[in-house]
């Protein structure tokens, strides 16, 4: 009965020659440790699903205001169920992302897979690079304790110091002259509705680009 | 020796089972946190108002109290009032502080032994029946509860005549 929905379905939509051409794609023959560097990528994309979901949850309660911030987290923390956990997915996923992805940038570099005719590939991965640097230092303002708040100071003013143009790099992210309210929802649109934006947009790009040139062989000395 | 399971079904195998324990961890923990609202408790709001020894038997008394609605991570204090009385030290009777005529605040007046509303004069008995004037029913009652020699109200009025 299955089988024969599936069979249906493909005929209507085609997800067999799909899934082919996504699941069981070739690969580069690889082994040992080396073979888990291939996983990094696939890995970042988890961890991306993981914090797409925890945050829509998380939003269900959270508000980017100075006055409630704080306290909405306490809640989400305190009396929503599974709260903390959902949380603490979100807040430890944050960290893995960045790891994760700095390490599958480091494969991709050392193993030289950047080069031609891999270059788009390599640039979308750079973009999302800075759109997860993005999401960590505007998550990083919501929770809206001390660290919160002077980690941004700190980071608001480092821009800041930009010749001529600093002081207004300085005001356009923090929405006015002082760090508060205006900097607290600013920073909130940007990570719940810029960023995944962007970063949809460009997974999507380097993911065509990864199935459509293949992954590139592991670079081998030349008298092996 | 045959191998009845492949290497590719077996890590075919091993992939789904993860991924479904992923998604049923994922899942599970998203849509307990999604329904969490069903779940709560109602909160029936119980206020409490004072000892027993407060309210005298004869005289109505006229208590103060704070009134804490939670919405959320919020608290909203309203300080609020209701009349007790009570004829045997066991069974209290609390009123709503406001006329049911206008929402005025009415008082006790002791030589009369009734309550007495300024705004039309109007007066109620002390067991809240309209001896005169213009009120539309009786006062208003709110349900009130003793709790280990505690008085307990839900300040919000029973419907009119309930006791």
């Amino acid at each position: 009965m299955i089988a024969k929905f599936l069979s249906e379905l493909d005929e209507r939509t085609g997800w067999k020659k799909v899934k082919e051409a996504l699941l069981d794609r070739r690969i580069p023959e690889a082994s040992g440790w080396q073979a888990w560097l291939y996983t990094l990528g696939s890995a970042s994309l988890l961890l991306f699903a993981v914090q797409a979901l925890t945050g829509m949850l998380l939003a269900m309660n959270y508000v980017p205001s100075p006055d409630h911030a704080y306290d909405s987290i306490r809640y989400i923390e305190r009396e929503v169920l599974l709260g903390s956990f959902v949380r603490g997915l979100h807040h430890w996923g944050a960290s893995f992302m960045v790891v994760i992805v700095a390490l599958h940038m480091l494969r991709v570099f050392f193993m030289g897979a950047y080069k031609y005719p891999r270059e788009g590939t390599w640039m979308a991965g750079v973009a999302l690079f800075m759109v997860v640097m993005g999401f960590s230092f505007t998550g990083y303002l919501l929770p809206w304790d001390q660290k919160a708040y002077w980690a941004t100071a700190v980071g608001t003013n480092i821009a800041a110091q930009v010749p001529t143009l600093g002081p207004y790099i300085g005001k356009v992210l923090k929405g006015g002259d002082v760090l508060g309210a205006l900097t607290l929802s600013r920073f909130y649109a940007f990570h719940v509705l810029v960023l995944p934006a962007l970063l949809i947009l460009f997974v999507g790009l380097h993911l065509f680009l990864v199935v459509w040139h293949g992954i590139s062989e592991t670079p081998r000395r030349k008298d092996q | 020796m045959e191998n009845e399971v492949s290497r590719r079904t077996f890590l075919q195998w091993i992939i789904a089972s993860l991924s479904a324990a992923i998604g049923l961890v994922l899942g599970g923990t998203g849509t307990g946190y999604f329904l969490s609202p069903a779940f709560k408790k109602e909160d029936e709001g119980w206020i409490d108002v004072g000892s027993v020894r407060e309210v005298s038997r004869g005289a109505p008394v006229k208590l103060e109290f704070t009134q804490r609605k939670k919405d959320g991570w919020m608290t909203v204090e309203t300080r609020s009032s209701a009349w007790f009385l009570t004829s045997n030290g066991r069974d209290f009777v609390a009123f709503d502080p406001r006329c049911t005529h206008l929402g005025c605040p009415y008082r006790w007046d002791a030589d009369k032994k009734q309550f007495l509303c300024p705004c039309h004069t109007a007066t109620f008995a002390v067991d809240g029946r309209v001896v005169s004037g213009p009120p539309p029913r009786p006062l208003d009652r709110f349900p009130v509860k003793v709790v280990r020699e505690r008085l307990q109200i839900i300040p919000q009025a029973l419907e009119s005549g309930k006791a």
